[in-house]
């Protein structure tokens, strides 16, 4: 699991597994539609 | 959600980094600590153009968003101002 969402976005994209960006998901589904899916990772990783 | 003003002048928030993906894109908001995936690599290109055009419509022509696609990426458009992934030019 990425120690947060904006270290998914610092790492290579082939360094990604989609299990951790579905960790993030998994954290707080705020809202989602065709184009456009939020989710606030507040609280999920404890590291700040 | 509020009203989308669609011929106003819009930006990427300051506080935002983009990182472009197969699917789209993700958008992480440092202020907030909120991400945003942009399912559409089409309004991966409007959120990009806004900055350098007069308009939310105008990005939206740019990026080669059809008229009936348009309602659609308003509505898109409008979420992520609402969640201050984008913000008016006037605005910090």
């Amino acid at each position: 699991m990425p120690d947060s969402a904006a270290d998914l976005l610092e790492r290579p994209e082939s360094e990604i597994a989609e299990t951790e960006i579905a960790d993030v998901q998994q954290d707080e589904l705020v809202a989602a539609d065709l184009l456009v899916e939020e989710i606030s990772i507040d609280g999920m990783c404890g590291v700040y | 959600m509020t009203g989308f003003d669609l011929d106003a002048a819009w930006r990427l928030h300051p506080q935002v980094s983009v990182r472009p993906e197969r699917f789209g894109a993700l958008l992480y908001h440092f202020g907030t600590r909120r991400l945003s995936f942009l399912k559409s690599p089409a309004l991966l290109t409007v959120v990009r153009s806004l900055e350098s055009e007069p308009s939310a419509r105008s990005a939206c022509v740019r990026a080669g968003v059809g008229a009936s696609d348009l309602p659609a990426y308003t509505r898109a458009l409008a979420r992520l101002a609402d969640s201050q992934m984008i913000c008016g030019r006037t605005a910090a």
